[in-house]
């Protein structure tokens, strides 16, 4: 059996949907986190689970579980002049790698992407913090370009001690 | 640090800066008052089959939570009798016996001596005489499943310690038309402040509309928190017309009794929690409890129960915090989601959801509390300015004894109360005599 040849998706494909993590990636970078929620498809939603291999968001605890709903009203409080845990505010850097595409059935226009997820975090005069782990997309193909059906996040040490968090992963 | 200094910290409408930021004092209070309080150790819902067992560490001491083959819960020194290495680093597990990494001594269950290896070289009279067992800790009680230490073995009981308090975690576990609560595996988070500057925000009223504005909308309404409903029930009201202060909150009751615990009534919603689901589970109260009962359950208006010093129960979120000091300046809380057994499976979403949503280490509610423990941390160090003031409410409280009173709104007399009992712990050598 062979393993790892990207040969499921194609180049283009693997490069368009690299472009688009690495954009959404990007858009958390710069705290436009409206224009970040707004590439979650309608029924979408973003999940980092506070379990190892956490089976569903009804498992148990979750670091983010956030439907639409939920996630408009973190992002109101992201742009609110008085959100105390972020005045100063938190400064973050995404790298997505290792990127593999999978679609999810054959002949759809829905892709499973596998990928890699660091995240450098930094608030004024505190330790700067270091994330990361293994990270999911379910993207669907709308016109130009993808809409995000769910975002889950695996932090390495989703089950630790951690600190106040105020941005996505 | 003698009596008259520690008294010296402590008057009436203020306390000294030392009290939340000398190293020394802090050392001392894990002595008198962590060294000797009932502590929350766990559930015996995390280990409900015998040889599971589950590590925590409660006032910086490692401790081992097992359920022995014979269906008795032990709460044990997490702490080889040889060299002293901690036995079990495995947050939870099952096992027949544990067994120590470093030499293999082994112990039951119930810490009782099993094993050492290779004992030719050891004295008959030593292997007889000495206690090799995992100690137990000193005192131990349990409550409806709540499993409850103290690492003294005199003072008082958990009964004389809790008094009416006790019948709080009732009336949490009585929500349950089964009758039992399980707890599920928690948050675990630190932020840089005195444990006490946490406690006493738990009860204080007149910070949710500033320390959490970023959560309300500009009518001062708060996001939904919690919903077993479709639609969007019981969202806090924080703000009242013009953004004045929601007249409500004045109305808020407060109360507390001796050793310090404290609690407070329900926060005012823009709606009640009625709809399908509450239907289904009243009637599922109502196969277990009179109707009479069923009404006053529901009708408990409670925000939290205060466990001073170590722990809240709260029943907005359905959770348990769990307060471990840390340093002088750093504390962790372990947050606890609490199931009601028997409840509709949509009221335990339900708490998952408010507790990822307000409680967790990104939580819309808890993030901002953090941040301004913290600025009161690094504010006080600022040494000109020694005094912290609690004057809000001063005198307005109902006294019933000397240590039980009752309160409303936005006083800070919990707080006060908090700093007295306090004072006793760290004054009484026997904790005996703190009891009027």
């Amino acid at each position: 059996m062979t393993i790892g040849t990207g040969r499921s998706a194609g180049l283009e494909l693997h490069f368009e949907v690299e472009q688009f993590l690495f954009a959404e990636g990007r858009l958390l970078d710069e705290r436009r986190f409206e224009e970040w929620e707004a590439l979650f498809a309608a029924d979408g939603y973003y999940w980092v689970p506070a379990a190892h291999d956490q089976e569903s968001p009804y498992s148990g605890l979750s670091l983010f579980y956030d439907d639409r709903e939920m996630m408009r009203t973190r992002v109101r409080r992201l742009g609110h002049t008085n959100i105390h845990v972020q005045k100063p505010p938190t400064r973050t850097c995404h790298a997505y790698t290792n990127v593999s595409v999978e679609p999810v059935r054959e002949g759809t226009d829905e892709y499973l992407v596998e990928s890699r997820l660091i995240v450098l975090e930094y608030r004024h005069d505190e330790p700067q913090h270091l994330y990361g782990g293994r990270c999911r997309h379910h993207l669907r193909r709308i016109d130009g370009g993808f809409e995000i059906a769910w975002k889950r996040v695996d932090l390495l040490n989703c089950d630790g001690i951690f600190t106040a968090l105020a941005v996505p992963f | 640090m003698d009596d008259r200094y520690l008294r010296a910290l402590i008057r009436p409408d203020r306390v000294h800066r030392d009290f939340y930021t000398s190293p020394e004092l802090f050392e001392l209070e894990m002595e008198r008052i962590f060294g000797r309080a009932w502590l929350f150790v766990g559930h015996d819902s995390q280990v409900p089959n015998p040889g599971d067992f589950v590590s925590v560490t409660v006032a910086r001491q490692p401790l081992l939570v097992t359920r022995h083959a014979d269906g008795s819960v032990h709460v044990l020194m997490n702490r080889c009798a040889h060299r002293g290495a901690q036995v079990c680093t495995e947050p939870y597990g099952n096992a027949t016996q544990l067994r120590c990494p470093y030499h293999g001594w082994t112990y039951g269950l119930d810490g009782a001596r099993l094993g050492v290896p290779y004992r030719k070289r050891y004295a008959d009279e030593f292997l007889a005489t000495e206690a090799i067992r995992l100690e137990p800790i000193p005192r131990m009680a349990m409550h409806r499943g709540f499993i409850f230490g103290s690492f003294t073995a005199a003072g008082p009981s958990l009964d004389a310690c809790f008094g009416p308090m006790k019948g709080h975690l009732d009336d949490m576990v009585d929500r349950a038309p089964d009758g039992e609560i399980e707890i599920g595996r928690p948050f675990r988070y630190r932020f840089n402040a005195n444990w006490k500057i946490q406690l006493e925000n738990q009860n204080d009223m007149y910070h949710p509309m500033f320390t959490h504005e970023s959560t309300t909308d500009e009518r001062g309404t708060q996001f939904r928190r919690q919903g077993a409903e479709e639609d969007q029930a019981g969202k806090v009201q924080l703000l009242g017309a013009k953004a004045g202060l929601n007249p409500a909150w004045e109305q808020l009751q407060l109360g507390g009794y001796p050793f310090g615990h404290t609690f407070s009534g329900a926060f005012p919603t823009d709606r009640g929690a009625e709809g399908p689901v509450q239907a289904r589970y009243k009637a599922l109260l109502e196969q277990r409890y009179s109707a009479e009962r069923v009404t006053d359950l529901l009708a408990l208006g409670r925000h939290n129960s205060i466990f001073y010093p170590h722990f809240t129960l709260q029943y907005l979120t359905t959770h348990i915090r769990v307060m471990n000091p840390i340093a002088v300046d750093c504390t962790e809380d372990v947050i606890y989601p609490i199931r009601l057994r028997g409840a509709p499976e949509e009221m335990w979403h339900a708490t998952i959801r408010s507790n990822n949503n307000s409680h967790s280490p990104s939580g819309l509610v808890m993030t901002d509390d953090m941040e301004v423990w913290s600025r009161c941390q690094s504010g006080l160090k600022a040494k000109t300015g020694e005094w912290v003031h609690f004057a809000r409410g001063m005198g307005e409280e109902v006294r019933i004894a000397d240590d039980t009173y009752r309160a409303t709104g936005t006083t800070e007399v919990c707080a006060r109360e908090q700093q007295r009992a306090w004072l006793r712990y760290m004054l009484e050598p026997d904790l005996g005599t703190v009891i009027a």
